[in-house]
This record gives structure tokens, sequence and C-alpha cells, in this order.
């Protein structure tokens, strides 16, 4: 049909019977749709290569097959149909193979109402399908915060494969298996939240159906006041640091992302507040601080015998110094700052981000955020945070951020990097790496290979040996600790497992770099083998407690750490609870004890702390205040900002909040302080102070003791067997 | 290469650790999804630590009428009661042993001619950690009429080629010599090595298909164990004409002997000057490597072949673009099979006019087929194209073994359907075969006695296409699926005769569907032996159905109820 009237650079073709003139290398997709002609397809889209495996396409070209169109480049003098019999029927068929396995309706259908693959079902009559259904499923994937995965929803479109590679050029996804047993998998099959991928949603917004969905969150929409203005997905894109974000998937969390006015000594959060947006500052300046008092609960009295009431009090660290609080620390808050012990108060500007923590792990509010100028900042739900963290331009900007600003306090905070140089903290700025690890996610395995050491930046990281029975754990770190240190100066192996058990952020510092940094800094080597020969030893012995009291159960209970347990002998106890009443009496009207907890044979192992071998209480503190001593007790320090996590998180009921009454700045009164209410948490004291825990010696039936458990258990529980 | 990256770490560990995998995409800058969507795509490669003894039961045609099903289930309770970290029993399909039915693999060793006794008695040398070893059965040389060489210097046409230059002659005597590719698909070699030819690219390449998977096609394996210089000779007059430097024999990792076969004489080859630079002094250079195929019936579609040789999954590309316009690393590149290539020196060496007599009744030269299934003597045999099957089944074969009736027979393997025996007298020719609603294919016929039941044969040959499909177009993967659904329901009785009318019309529904929009011919061709079973044996199948009974006594059975066992890269 092409004939000597045809145009250099042109083809003449024969569309359903219409001639048809297209630039030559049009596919007959192309050429028949603007021409008016709609041919349906699933795999292709506009701004990916065609790849012609849904086959839906198919147009007759006189051939013995069909041709799939949008493969299919337009030949001279080819004649198309694009709607006969033959072609409709195939379709057809080709819909009803796929509406046979696909869930019907499927996650896109029940949001959206638009799976293209229900639509063209409908139209074609192609469902309900005649054909017999999968009968293994092959499984939805939970695991990504943005991204909902229904592989059964999955038709193989390629279309996310596409989006991933060649709009985006992440190259996360691909193909997995053969057959009909084929489908789409992250890096080495990984769950998608667990994979390379960045959220960036291109895969999401490419896919015809809901296999790959928006994920919304709980209570989604942050609140928007008169300063709080939602935003619109173009406006977000024209900020940079949304660059390569998907614009589809903005629109989709409309909602999750407000942008806020603030005035000037406006109170952005407040400290020990829960939450679960972060904050991103665009324009102007905050101040960040903690307004605890700095101080410890002591109890005191007693001298004069039991009946004379303890009291708790607030002491300063000056007054009362503990041991291991000589040092002076940082504290680790949710910023990219820490704040100074003696002067807990920071700046905050432009391109900071804060609240990651309570926007990622739900933990409460680490410090108070004031306006010090106007500040224009994002508030944003999890969703987008982890987007924008995935991010390349967002990471690297908080990557620099980090680098310039967080780094260096990070290391000096370690107190044996304090002898450091400038020049090799420079040079550290520089080599240190940035990583993320999602919950659960191992770190380093015992056993393997040392080649690095870690800082903590942000989340928790627990540290367990393997022993005869179990996991035991070792201790919790967080933001301003750090491991592999024994490792690198030890054996060259891995002596304990580190695991993510949120998101962590972790800044690791190479072998190399750990190697020149003890051989030219005699401080910090020194400093260093005093810290792993302490950790070495304390995990010794702990290594060696377990081998002598080789009971499971009791292991396992969390008691076998214990330094004094109070046993009530149930034989004897009748239920008066005068041992309950004697603590709160000695203790500001608090009871730190609960008639309640874990039987042995008659005894109740009633709830006191009992430094369990999985501390559950430090895990999520916000400032990082509640840490376990060299001696195995659980204490909690100065800056403790009473947000309550630890007696939340501890599953005996062993940490109480004490309420104090504090003078505090006033804000409405610059200068003038004014009376407020100031929590700390307080654990079992054993009523150190007396020469008696009050529990044991109210008792007025001889049923409450303080007994060591280890040769308590060891006996009590031999005497069982042997009967 | 990323196959020989998997195979060094597989070959360390025996599977791929996760570690590994990552350290590999490290160092060779590959993501990490590519490296998973290729090692999890081929059968050869395993994600997961193996048992000590994998034993794989080959399912497919000449296997199963030789009793597979039975040492498949005799094993599985053999080894009832082991752990499955020490035995795993799985179907694989055809290993190109269709000779020696049934034929095993253990831990990729193949073993063939197997009772259930002696493969057990394998599996616990292997689970006692004790290496194993495939054993190689001795092949003499057997003089074929194809060699035109016999006892002379062989490569007397390279020889010439060299010296006279005249690659036009070498396409008219093709032409003239109406020499078709041999693989299946009968396409003119004539015309695919001249567009090969006229492409200005100067890189090019030449492809030899030595990946022969279909049910009962050993053939080529025969020809690379007695011709291998024939076939040698064949790819490199193939660049010589074609202007190609580099050629690639693309081989099943099943065929281990024809590999080191094959690898010796090419480097007898360039011991002699045949291969290399300035090819025996002349200023053309011809170079030719063996690639070992990681596995899969797919491999053989050329498009797929040339996706594994450039480290991909093996899916078929949409064509247009052909090979020899756009091929391997987007290359022009002949691609033709094995007995393609060996016709070509035959061609040249004799003449046009010896070629056309060594056919019968009009057809012409000779051919290669394997017999196999209920025969007396299964094997392959050098036949002259055009003989009717009958002859080559009856004089050739033995007959029908067991004094039995033949029912039907494959001219094909699975891709040629089923013809009854009243059909026996068709020739073994291109056109012949066509018209009898079937095709000349790759000449491995399989022969079934009056004890077949042709419904099995039919799901038999679908599940094979299901397990084989690479899972890249929709009406292939899913109907494939869906069609053996189908046929297991009626294999298994209790469909009512509405349900089966509307079966019947649903499988015609899927037939069409599938031949017409798949991309490649696994997909187009894979309805063709229910179809042709549903043509020659209805009453058979009807029987199945609306009476419940199994003429063969088959199917209904408890072994048939308990389906197959899952295949190799199938992973649910």
């Amino acid at each position: 049909m092409t004939t000597a009237t045809t145009p250099l650079g042109f083809v003449d073709i024969s569309l359903d019977g219409q001639p048809v003139r297209v630039p030559a290398g049009t596919s007959v997709f192309d050429a028949a749709r603007v021409n008016g002609i709609n041919i349906p397809t699933l795999c292709h889209l506009q701004n990916q290569t065609p790849v012609g495996v849904c086959r839906l396409c198919v147009v007759d070209t006189g051939a013995r097959v069909l041709a799939a169109s949008c493969v299919r480049p337009v030949e001279p003098g080819m004649k198309v149909v694009t709607n006969s019999e033959k072609v409709v029927n195939a379709r057809k068929t080709l819909l009803e193979l796929l509406m046979s396995d696909h869930p019907w309706p499927c996650a896109r259908q029940q949001n959206s109402g638009d799976c293209e693959l229900e639509t063209l079902a409908k139209a074609a009559g192609a469902s309900p399908s005649r054909f017999a259904k999968r009968t293994v499923a092959r499984g939805k994937d939970d695991s990504s915060l943005a991204i909902a995965v229904d592989h059964d929803a999955c038709i193989l479109c390629d279309r996310c494969i596409r989006a991933c590679d060649e709009v985006k050029s992440n190259f996360v996804l691909g193909r997995m298996g053969k057959g009909y047993s084929a489908g789409i998998a992250f890096d080495l099959n990984s769950p998608m939240g667990d994979s390379t991928c960045i959220s960036c949603g291109e895969c999401m917004v490419s896919c015809p159906t809901g296999a790959l969905t928006n994920k919304n969150v709980v209570g989604t929409v942050i609140a928007a006041g008169p300063d709080a203005q939602g935003l619109q997905a173009e406006d977000l894109l024209q900020i940079p640091v949304f660059n390569g974000v998907s614009g589809t998937f903005l629109e989709l969390n409309r909602g999750a992302i407000v942008k806020h006015r603030f005035r000037k000594d406006q109170i952005i959060c407040r400290e020990g507040e829960f939450g679960s947006t972060a904050f991103y500052i665009l324009e102007g300046k905050a101040k960040v601080s903690i307004s605890t008092p700095m101080a410890h609960v002591k109890t005191q009295g007693g001298a004069k015998g039991f009946f004379k009431r303890l009291t708790s009090t607030l002491v300063a660290r000056e007054e009362d110094q503990r041991e291991e609080e000589a040092r002076d620390r940082t504290i680790p808050i949710d910023a990219s700052v820490d704040l100074a012990y003696g002067n807990p108060v920071a700046e905050l500007g432009p391109g900071d981000l804060f609240g990651e923590m309570t926007c990622m792990n739900f933990y409460p509010r680490s410090a108070t955020v004031i306006a010090q100028s106007d500040v224009v900042a994002f508030e944003m739900l999890r969703n987008v945070l982890d987007i924008m963290l995935k991010n390349k331009t967002f990471r690297a900007q908080l990557d620099h951020t980090y680098r310039r600003r967080a780094l260096e306090n990070h290391l000096r905070g370690v107190p044996m990097f304090a002898g450091l140089s400038s020049e090799f903290i420079e040079h550290l700025k520089k080599s240190v790496e940035l990583q993320r690890y999602a919950p659960g996610q191992v770190i380093v395995q015992q056993g393997t290979p040392a080649d690095s050491f870690y800082l903590v930046r942000i989340g928790f990281v627990k540290v367990s040996e393997n022993y005869p029975g179990g996991e035991l754990v070792l201790a919790y770190l967080s933001r301003g600790d750090y491991f592999g240190e024994i490792g690198l100066l030890g054996g060259g192996f891995r002596t304990a497992t580190c695991t993510a058990l949120d998101h962590v952020e972790l800044v690791r510092i190479s072998g190399d770099d750990f190697r020149d940094m003890v051989a030219l800094f005699a401080s910090v080597r020194i400093g260093l083998e005093a810290v792993a020969a302490e950790r070495r030893a304390a995990n010794q012995q702990r290594m060696h407690m377990v081998h002598n009291v080789p009971i499971d159960q009791f292991l396992s209970q969390g008691l076998m750490e214990a330094q004094s347990l109070l046993i009530l002998d149930l034989e004897n106890c009748t239920r008066c609870d005068a041992c309950v009443n004697a603590c709160a009496d000695a203790h500001d009207g608090i009871t730190r004890l609960v008639r309640d907890g874990l039987r042995f044979d008659q005894y109740l192992v009633a709830t006191s702390c009992r430094q369990c071998r999985d501390p559950l209480c430090m895990v999520g503190c916000p400032v990082g205040s509640i840490r376990r001593r060299n001696s195995l007790e659980v204490i909690i320090e100065d800056w403790c900002i009473g947000c309550g996590l630890c007696a939340q998180n501890c599953p005996y009921g062993n940490i109480n909040l004490h309420p104090f009454e504090v003078l505090v700045d006033d804000p409405g009164r610059t200068g003038s302080k004014k009376t407020a209410i100031r929590q700390k948490a307080t654990s079992c004291d054993l009523c150190m102070n007396l020469k008696e825990p009050s529990c044991v010696y109210a008792c007025p039936h001889d049923a409450a003791h303080r007994v060591d458990p280890r040769t308590f258990f060891a006996t009590m529980l031999g005497q069982g067997s042997a009967k | 290469m990323i196959f020989d990256d998997l195979r060094v770490i597989q070959l360390r560990y025996g599977f791929l650790p996760k570690a590994e995998l990552e350290g590999l995409s490290q160092r060779t800058q590959t993501p990490l999804y590519q490296i998973h969507s290729v090692a999890s795509f081929y059968p050869h490669f395993h994600l997961l630590p193996p048992p000590k003894a994998e034993v794989r039961v080959c399912a497919d045609m000449s296997c199963h009428l030789n009793g597979a099903c039975q040492l498949r289930a005799d094993l599985l309770s053999r080894f009832a009661n082991s752990r499955p970290e020490d035995v795993q029993i799985r179907d694989v399909s055809c290993l190109g042993r269709c000779d020696h039915a049934p034929a095993i693999s253990i831990n990729d060793h193949i073993f063939t001619d197997v009772t259930a006794a002696h493969a057990e008695q394998i599996a616990r040398n292997a689970i006692q950690g004790n290496t194993i070893r495939e054993p190689y059965p001795e092949h003499p040389r057997i003089a074929c009429k194809a060699d035109p060489y016999g006892e002379s210097q062989k490569y007397g046409v390279v020889r010439k080629l060299t010296q006279s230059k005249d690659w036009e002659a070498v396409l008219a005597q093709l032409k003239a010599a109406e020499l078709k590719g041999m693989g299946g698909a009968g396409f003119p070699t004539s015309m695919k090595w001249d567009l090969v030819r006229k492409q200005p690219d100067p890189v090019k390449y030449v492809v030899c298909n030595a990946d022969e998977s279909e049910p009962g096609t050993i053939k080529d394996r025969f020809i690379m164990t007695n011709l291998p210089h024939l076939l040698i000779e064949g790819m490199i007059i193939s660049g010589l004409v074609t202007g190609a430097k580099r050629g690639i024999l693309y081989i099943r990792h099943e065929y281990r002997l024809q590999e080191e076969i094959l690898g010796a004489e090419i480097r007898r080859c360039y011991g002699q000057g045949l291969l290399g630079k300035g090819l025996l002094g002349s200023d053309m250079d011809f170079d030719l490597e063996v690639f070992v195929s990681p596995g899969g019936y797919i491999c053989g579609e050329e498009s797929a072949l040339i996706e594994a040789i450039e480290g991909h999954r093996a899916e078929p590309r949409n064509k247009p673009p052909f090979p020899g316009q756009i091929g391997l690393w987007q290359k022009p590149t002949v691609i033709n099979n094995v007995e393609t290539f060996i016709n070509v020196p035959q061609i040249l060496a004799r003449g046009v006019d010896w070629f056309v007599s060594q056919g019968a009744g009009g057809s012409r030269g000779l051919k290669f087929v394997a017999v196999s299934g209920h025969v007396t003597h299964p094997g392959i045999f050098e036949v002259p194209m055009g003989v009717p099957m009958r002859d080559i089944i009856l004089n050739h074969a033995g007959g029908v073994r067991s004094g039995r009736q033949l029912k039907a027979f494959a001219p094909s393997g699975p891709s040629s359907g089923y013809l009854p025996a009243s059909m026996a007298d068709v020739r073994l020719d291109f056109k012949a075969l066509a018209e009898a609603g079937s095709m000349l294919g790759s000449g491995a016929i399989v022969v079934c006695d009056d004890t077949t039941c042709m419904l099995d044969m039919a799901l038999n040959a679908v599940r094979f296409y299901r397990s084989e499909s690479c899972g890249k177009c929709v009406p292939c993967r899913v109907g494939s699926q869906k069609m053996a659904d189908l046929l297991v329901g009626w294999t298994q009785g209790g469909v009512p005769e509405t349900q089966y009318r509307a079966d019947l019309a649903l499988l015609d529904e899927l037939s069409e569907a599938m031949s017409l929009t798949s991309i490649c011919g696994l997909g187009q061709i894979a309805p063709a032996p229910i179809q042709s079973v549903l043509k020659h044996f209805r009453t058979e199948v009807d029987a199945h159905v609306l009476q419940g009974q199994c003429p063969s006594g088959i199917c209904f059975t408890p072994a048939a109820r308990a389906g197959e066992a899952p295949r190799v890269g199938i992973r649910p």
C-alpha cells in the first residue's frame, strides 16, 4: 500500500479497512491510538519500553498468529484488523485466564475502583472466569511501610519492573521463578520492606492491579490548624528534597504531610509527649532543649527505725555522684544534634529533621522544640518520612548535615574518643558510612569476621550471645553507644550478635580506620581496651552464671540475674497486703511492689525489679537515661524526662513514675520561675537505707523473704527434684 | 559471565548462599534482582541447600511410557522414612535419554534403564556421602552415510572454500538442495544465511542450537557423538559465508559426554589451524566455543537461547526482528540446529544431486530419527528422508515390543501431537506430515502400543509444556496450567456431561487463544497433543468422562489420582 506517493519516512497501512499514514517505526498500537482506535492492553504504558507480554493488544496482520501491536512496528502495506471476532475472542480468553487467579475485587478495585484487569474483564464479559482457580496462593508482603504487595493480584505485566529500572533507575524489582510459579521479587526475593527499595512509589503507580498498592497509615491525616496547610503534590514536587519522589505517591498520601508556620516562641513539640510525626525545618530557627531537672531520685531517711517514713528526693549529680557518672556525657536526642549535659540546649535550622524516632518507632518526644524565630516546617507521618529517608537527595542532605554537625559531637561523646585529633575527626567525617537497618535485621553475627566498628545514631540495637538453650541478651544499645570493638581488638571475630530492634541508623567506621585510630591515639586504645576487657569480663560472668544455674524455666523467666528477690511463701501468706502497704508507706505513698508474679512451688516471686536477663525497660528510652550498672542494677540517669515508656515496657510492673514539684522557667513571663510537676521513673531500691526491706519487715506472717535467688532456688528446686 | 560465577559458587557450597550472591552483586555491579531472577529461573541452580541425594525422575513421554510413574512411586515408598535433608524425589523434564528409558538423575548425574532397586542403591550411596558418577556409555563411532569423509582427511569443504571464497556458490547450492532447518520449524537455510550475509554490521555470530530438549528428541546427541567434525565444519562454513567471526555451540548440560567430544574436536581444529585467526593461512578468522546451557526446554527456542547466552532469563523475544537481523548481543546471528549444520558439508562435498538422491518418495537428503517408547530397539537411526513411518518403526526399531499392536505414534515428540496407527504410512517429510495435521519437527518418533491411554499421554504432554513454560506471556504461563487442570479433571472422573461439553468448548477457546497469541512456539504448540487426541481418539476421551472408564486402565487408579510429584523448576 506504500505507493510512490508515500513521503519518505512514512508508512501507509490499512487499519480496520481505513488507509492510514504514520511515521515509519510507529508501533501498530500507536498507529491505532492516534487514529482513534483504542486497543486494550495491560502491560503497555506510554512511558515505558513495550514488552508485549500480556498479549491483550494482539491484532490480526494476516499472519499465522496474531501480533502484539505494542511491539510490532508498522510495515508498508500492512493490513491490520484490530477487532475481528478472532481477535476479540482471543483477548476475552486471556482476560478470563488472568481473572481465574485474580483476587476479586483486588485491593486497587476496593480502594479506587480502577483495577485495569477487572475493568477490561468486565467490559469483555470475561468475569467471572470459567477456569479453575490457582490452588496455592502466592501470598502477600506487608513489610513495606509505604506499599502493600499482593502477589496473588500480580499479572506479571512487568510494568513495575520497568518503572523501577527504566524510569527510576533503582534496580530493585525483577521477575523470579519460572512458568506458572513466576512472580515479582525484590532483590534476592527479600520482603519489600527489607530490600533496597527506596519506596519511590513508581512501581505502585505503574501497577495495573492491586498487586502494589498504597498503604494507608492508620489515622493518616495530620490535623491542619489555622497555621497549618495541607499540601498538593505539585507544590511538594517544587521543593528540592522531594526530587525523585513519585508525584502520584504524594497525591495518594495527601494529608500525611502538612506545612506549618510556627510563630516565635511557639512550642513545636514537648519532651515526653507521645507522637507519630517528624518535623523538617524549611525556614527559621528553633531551640531544642530538655527542661527536666538534671537530678535523679534518691531515697533518704530511715535512720531512726522502720516507722520513720522514707523520703524520695531529687538530688543533683554534684551532691550524689554515682559510680560511672563521673564522665561527662552528652544526652542523645531525636535530632541531628546531641545535647551537652551541662547545658542541654541546641539550635535547629533549615534542613534539620527531628522526631525521626518518634515517627518511625513511636517513641515519646525526646526534647522540647520551641520556635526562636518564625519557623516554617513540614510535619509528616511515617509513610512519607520513610519515602523521604529512602530518597537519594534527601538522604544525601541528611547525611551531610549529620556529618557536619553531629558526627564530631557524637564521636567526642564517647569518652575514649575525646583524645582524637581534629584532623582525624575530619578524616572520619568523610570516611564513615551511615547505614540503616530495618527491625529484626542482624547487623553483626556472632562468629563472623569483624570488619567494622559501629556507633548507634538512631534506634535500639540488641546485643546477644548464643548459649546452650537460647539467646542471652547482654545489652540494649541506643544513641551514643557503640559496639564492635571487642571483635576488632580481640580475635577478629564477632563475640556477640547485634540485631536492630527498630529502625536503626548506625555510623560505620571501617576496620582500617578503626585500627588507624587505635594505633595513632594511645588514649583511645587504652580506653577501648579497658571497656572491651570490662565487657568481656561482664559477659563471662553472666555466662558463668548461666552455666551454674542450668534451670531453663528459671532462666527463661528472667530471675537469674536478680540480686535480691522478694519471695512470698504462699503457705504462710494470708494475702493481707501489709508488704505492699509498707512499701508504699516507705516510698511517698507509691508502692514499688505488687503482690503478684511468677510462682515456683509454694513461692511467689513478687514483682520488684529483678534486673532481667532481657531488660526490656531499656528499649525505647528516648533520651537513653535508663541503663544497667556493671553491678547489674538497673539505674535511671539524671536526665530522665518522665515519659513513662520504661514503666510501660517493664513486663513485671516494676518501674513506677514518681511525681516531684520543681521550679521551671515560666513560658508566660520571661526570667521568672513557676512550680510544675515533673515525673521521674523509679524502680525498687531494696530500701537500701534500711537494715531490712520494709516489705519483709512489715510481714506479720513471716511469709516475705528477701533471698539471693541463686542459692535459694538451687536449694529449693534441688529439694523439689529429690522428692 | 553470570552463569560461570553462579556455577563457581554452587560448586563450592552446593547451592547459592545469599551472602555469596550479595558479594557477587557487589563485585560485578549487577543489581541483586538480576542475579536472583536468573538464579531462580534455571533448574540447574539451587537457592537452598540441596539434599544429599536429589533424585529426579524423568516424567516425559518415553520415560512415562516405560514406567516412570511406577518408578517414582516405588522410590517414594522406599524412601518414605527418609529425612528431606537426605533425599528428595521429584519429577524432572526430559533428560535426553529416551532410548534408555526410564532415566533418572541423582545429584545431576544421569542413570538410564534404571530399576527402583538400582536407583535406591545409588541414592543410598549418595546419602552416605559417597561421590557418585554418571556412567559414560561407550559410544563406538558408528559409521554414518552422512559422513562424506570416512577415513580420508576431514574438513575438505572448508579447505576448498578458504581457497575459492565462492560464497555465492555455497548459498546457491544450499538453495538448489532446498535444505531446510532440522530443528523443527523447517526454515530454508540458504535464506537465513543470505539474510545475515547481507547485514552491513561488521560483527555477526553463528550459533548452533544443540539444546534439543523435546521429549523423544535425541538425534543431536547421536550426531555430536559420531559426527562432531561435520558439525564444526558446518559452523565454520556458516561463519565464512555470512562473515561471522565467532561461533557459539549451545549444548544442554545433560550432554556431558558430547561436550567433551566437541571440546576435544575444537581443540584439534585449533591445533590444525581450522579455527582461530587466519584460518588455514587465509585472511579469515573464526573462533568457536561451547556454551553449556543452564537448563530448560525453553532454551531451545532460538531467541530464548540467545537471551540465555547473554546471561538473562531464557525468555523468547518478540519477533520480528528475527535473529538474522538483531540476534545475539543485538548483532545479526545465524542460528541453526545441529543437523542443519551437518547437512551443509554433505551437500557441498558431494553435490546437490547426491543430496537429492538420498531421499525417498521425492524427499531429499538423509534424516536422523530417534525412535523411543514401546519399541523393541529404541535408538537413533539414519534414514532417507521420505520413508514411511511404519518402515522406520518396524524395520529400524524392531516394531512394537512384546508382540503388542501399534496404537499411536508421535512423529516428533509432544509438539507433533499423536497420530493413530492407521496413519503410520505417512512419510517422514515436511509436507507429508504437515498435511497429516502433524509436523516433521525434530524427528522424535515416540511409539505407543495398545495398552496406552491417549488422554493420559495428552495430559503428560500438556504437563511438560506447563513445566517448561518460561512464564513470560499470559497465554502460555496461565493457559498451560489451566489446560492441565482441565485434563486432570477429566482423568479423575466425576465431571457431569454438561460440564464436559462446556469444558470441551472452553478447551477449544483456550487452544485457539494460546496458538494465536503466545510469543513463541512453546505456547503456540502446547494445545497440539490434546487437540490431536480429541481428533483421533475422541471415543476414548468420552469414555473417561461420560462412562468413568479408562479403556487402558491407566486413569482413575490411586496412583493416577495422587497426581504428580513437584517438578524441578516449579516453585509453588
